[in-house]
């Protein structure tokens, strides 16, 4: 069965929120295009949630527009939004059977019995979930559960998805089986969805376009593989990535053979002939940890091994270099132990450098 | 010797001279589970178990006047009670009293409950002065509504004239078909408040995401509170009617000090009805009375825990 999918762009201008005196989000600004994936990414804390409130309807708007589909809807109620949302805690009516669940919304705006028939089922196909129609929310596992409330959420046929961190309540290997699925759903139905995480492997994976927010600002807004390969500034570079990039504090010195990273601790690292920073400049220096590789060569850098962690393909490698702590991942075997000097040498063309004053790319 | 050396070696001493603190230090570290049962078993026998095993052979027996003794009489007290008209009439008042106190607290309770359910300032003081009732004795909400329905100088009365619903000739206490419901006002009055609480108890542990979820369904106000709300404070709804169902019925102080059980037998509930018989001496047939109240009750909660599925 095939149905007819509404899409809607949504676009956020200036949006401010303030609880009290205390302003979270400061002048918001985003344009998601119609049937994009887009996925804010932060930490706790840093106001992504209430943005997605903001958008949904739940949260009053201190300061600018909410658009959906070109409308301003910033006095619209919720249910006049067209929207379905699917929370972190499943938020099921947990007195009523999944049928019913499923069916609230529709049974609201008063549907053809037939037609609520027809829809629960196509949601409850498109989940696996035919079998569990007659069920309450309590017979059911987490994995289920979240399922419901997208299948909920489903036969709305709305023309945004909200998904406020849907998947942080579920261990780990159904989390990733779930991940696939919301990006299945999405690649089929093609709707406009904004997913709330703080699991940047989520946003990563699932993300058309990946919005980095902290402290109520946007700080980094792009396709993942950007955000991965050109963060904008120190945060994105360390919050983006796991194991996170490494930062070093130093300063750029020259010498014959070109510009070398002088780490604080004393380390010295190469870089690239032409760099964006002036001799002498105070700089963070960014490498992620599988662009460091072992080297035998003299002019790489000399590092000990504190601690070595095997997750069968990768080894990762921590190791103090220069009074910094560095971590490596490489895929070769490797006879080390705790202690033990190794060298190592990054991949030159993949060295980020950041200011050291303002935290900006360079 | 240190001071802590004489310490140690005097406790043991000290403990062989005083025989109750080395009865307690052994009793306090048993395994045995006697000890530990043994207080709330006492209270249960002497409070709860005696007086009703001792009731049951009250209303087995009759006191007989001349030999100054109790004799067996088997169901005797029984069959009289169940063809008295009076105590069922005594039954029918209780139950009429229950139902529609009940009734009223219940929808008053979960009304005001639901105003006061916010967090804006003024709201906490508002639901700390709604225990107010619930601390004056009851003697005394009887007493206070007694004269607040007053004939001559009620200010119930007074009002209840105005609007033209009570006569001054006839007051609502001496009224054979209403006076109930005078007694019925005290106990509102005084008990709303218990509903109140239970009710903002519940309405403040309702999950706050299925009210969201509904407002983006699409729910109005009225389609959150009738499907969402009301089914999610059903068991905080069950167990409140339960113990105020139980409370209610087995009323006796606002009859006695309102109306004591008049005019003629119009307020006379089952326990004033049985307190009656107890003040003429007859203890087995006041036993008996007593026991048909504990009967329906039995019978009536039992029903209701089955039917609701109340859970403790």
């Amino acid at each position: 069965m095939r149905e007819e999918i509404a899409v809607a762009s949504v676009a956020l201008r200036n949006i401010v929120k303030r609880f009290g005196v205390h302003p979270v989000l400061h002048g918001i600004n985003l344009e998601i295009p119609d049937g994009a994936f887009v996925v804010l990414l932060g930490p706790s804390g840093c106001g992504k949630s209430t943005l997605l409130r903001m958008i949904a309807g739940l949260e009053e708007i201190s300061g600018g527009d909410v658009l959906i589909g070109g409308e301003v809807v910033n006095g619209r109620r919720p249910r006049d939004r067209n929207i379905a949302m699917v929370f972190q805690n499943y938020s099921l009516y947990a007195h009523m059977s999944v049928f019913e669940n499923m069916a609230f919304s529709m049974r609201l705006r008063h549907c053809a019995k037939d037609e609520i028939e027809r829809k629960v089922r196509w949601a409850a196909s498109i989940l696996g979930m035919e079998s569990y129609l007659g069920r309450y929310p309590r017979q059911l596992s987490g994995g289920q559960r979240q399922r419901v409330a997208m299948g909920r959420a489903l036969v709305r046929d709305p023309e945004v998805f909200l998904f406020d961190e849907p998947l942080s309540n579920l261990d780990a290997q159904l989390r990733v089986a779930m991940r696939t699925e919301i990006k299945a759903l999405h690649q089929r139905l093609g709707t406009t969805s904004i997913y709330v995480t703080h699991d940047q492997i989520e946003a990563m994976t699932m993300a058309d376009q990946i919005v980095v927010m902290r402290d109520g600002k946007v700080e980094q807004l792009g396709a993942p593989m950007d955000i991965y390969e050109r963060p904008a500034n120190i945060f994105v570079a360390s919050f983006v990535g796991a194991p996170a990039m490494n930062l070093l504090r130093g300063r750029i010195e020259g010498d014959d053979g070109g510009p070398v990273f002088a780490a604080e601790g004393g380390g010295r690292w190469p870089l690239p002939r032409e760099v964006a920073a002036r001799r002498g400049q105070s700089v963070v220096y960014g490498i992620r940890p599988e662009d460091l590789a072992l080297s035998s060569e003299a002019e790489s850098t000399e590092a000990t091994i504190s601690l070595l962690e095997t997750t069968g393909p990768e080894l990762h490698i921590y190791a103090q270099a220069g009074g910094a702590a560095i971590c490596g991942i490489i895929r070769e075997r490797l006879d080390a132990k705790p202690g033990q000097v190794i060298r190592l040498r990054p991949q030159i063309d993949r060295i980020h450098l950041f200011d050291a004053a303002t935290g900006g790319a360079l | 010797m240190s001071v802590a050396d004489s310490a140690r070696s005097s406790a043991p001493a000290d403990l062989a001279r005083q025989p109750v603190r080395r009865f307690l230090a052994r009793v306090l570290v048993s395994d045995h589970p006697f000890p530990w049962l043994f207080p709330a078993t006492a209270m249960i026998l002497a409070f709860g178990i005696y007086p009703l095993v001792y009731s049951i052979w009250l209303s087995l027996h009759e006191w007989n006047r001349f030999t100054r003794s109790f004799s067996f009489v088997g169901g005797e007290q029984w069959a009289k009670a169940l063809t008295d008209p009076r105590m069922w009439h005594a039954l029918g008042v209780t139950t009429t009293y229950t139902v529609v106190c009940l009734a009223v607290e219940l929808a008053l309770g979960l009304g005001i409950a639901l105003l006061l359910d916010r967090d804006r300032r003024g709201y906490g003081v508002l639901r700390g002065l709604m225990t107010l009732p619930l601390v004056v004795p009851p003697a005394v909400t009887g007493l206070m509504f007694l004269l607040m329905l007053d004939g001559q100088f009620g200010v119930l009365t007074y009002y209840g004239v105005m609007l033209g619903i009570l006569e001054r000739a006839q007051p609502l206490l001496g009224h054979t078909s209403f006076a109930l419901f005078g007694v019925m006002l005290a106990d509102v009055w005084q008990w709303t408040p218990f509903m109140v609480l239970i009710f903002l108890a519940g309405l403040r542990a309702l999950p706050k995401d299925p009210f969201e979820a509904a407002a983006i369904d699409g729910a109005n106000a009225f389609q959150i509170f009738w499907r969402l709300t009301v089914p999610m404070l059903g068991r905080v709804a069950a167990v409140a009617i339960l113990i105020r169902a139980i409370d209610l019925f087995r009323i006796y102080d606002y009859v006695y000090v309102m109306t004591g059980g008049g005019p003629g037998t119009a307020t006379e509930v089952l326990s004033f009805y049985a307190g009656r018989i107890f003040t003429t001496g007859n203890f087995s047939y006041a036993a008996t009375i007593s026991l048909i109240t504990l009967v329906v009750l039995i019978v009536v909660a039992n029903l209701f825990i089955r039917l609701f599925r109340v859970r403790f």
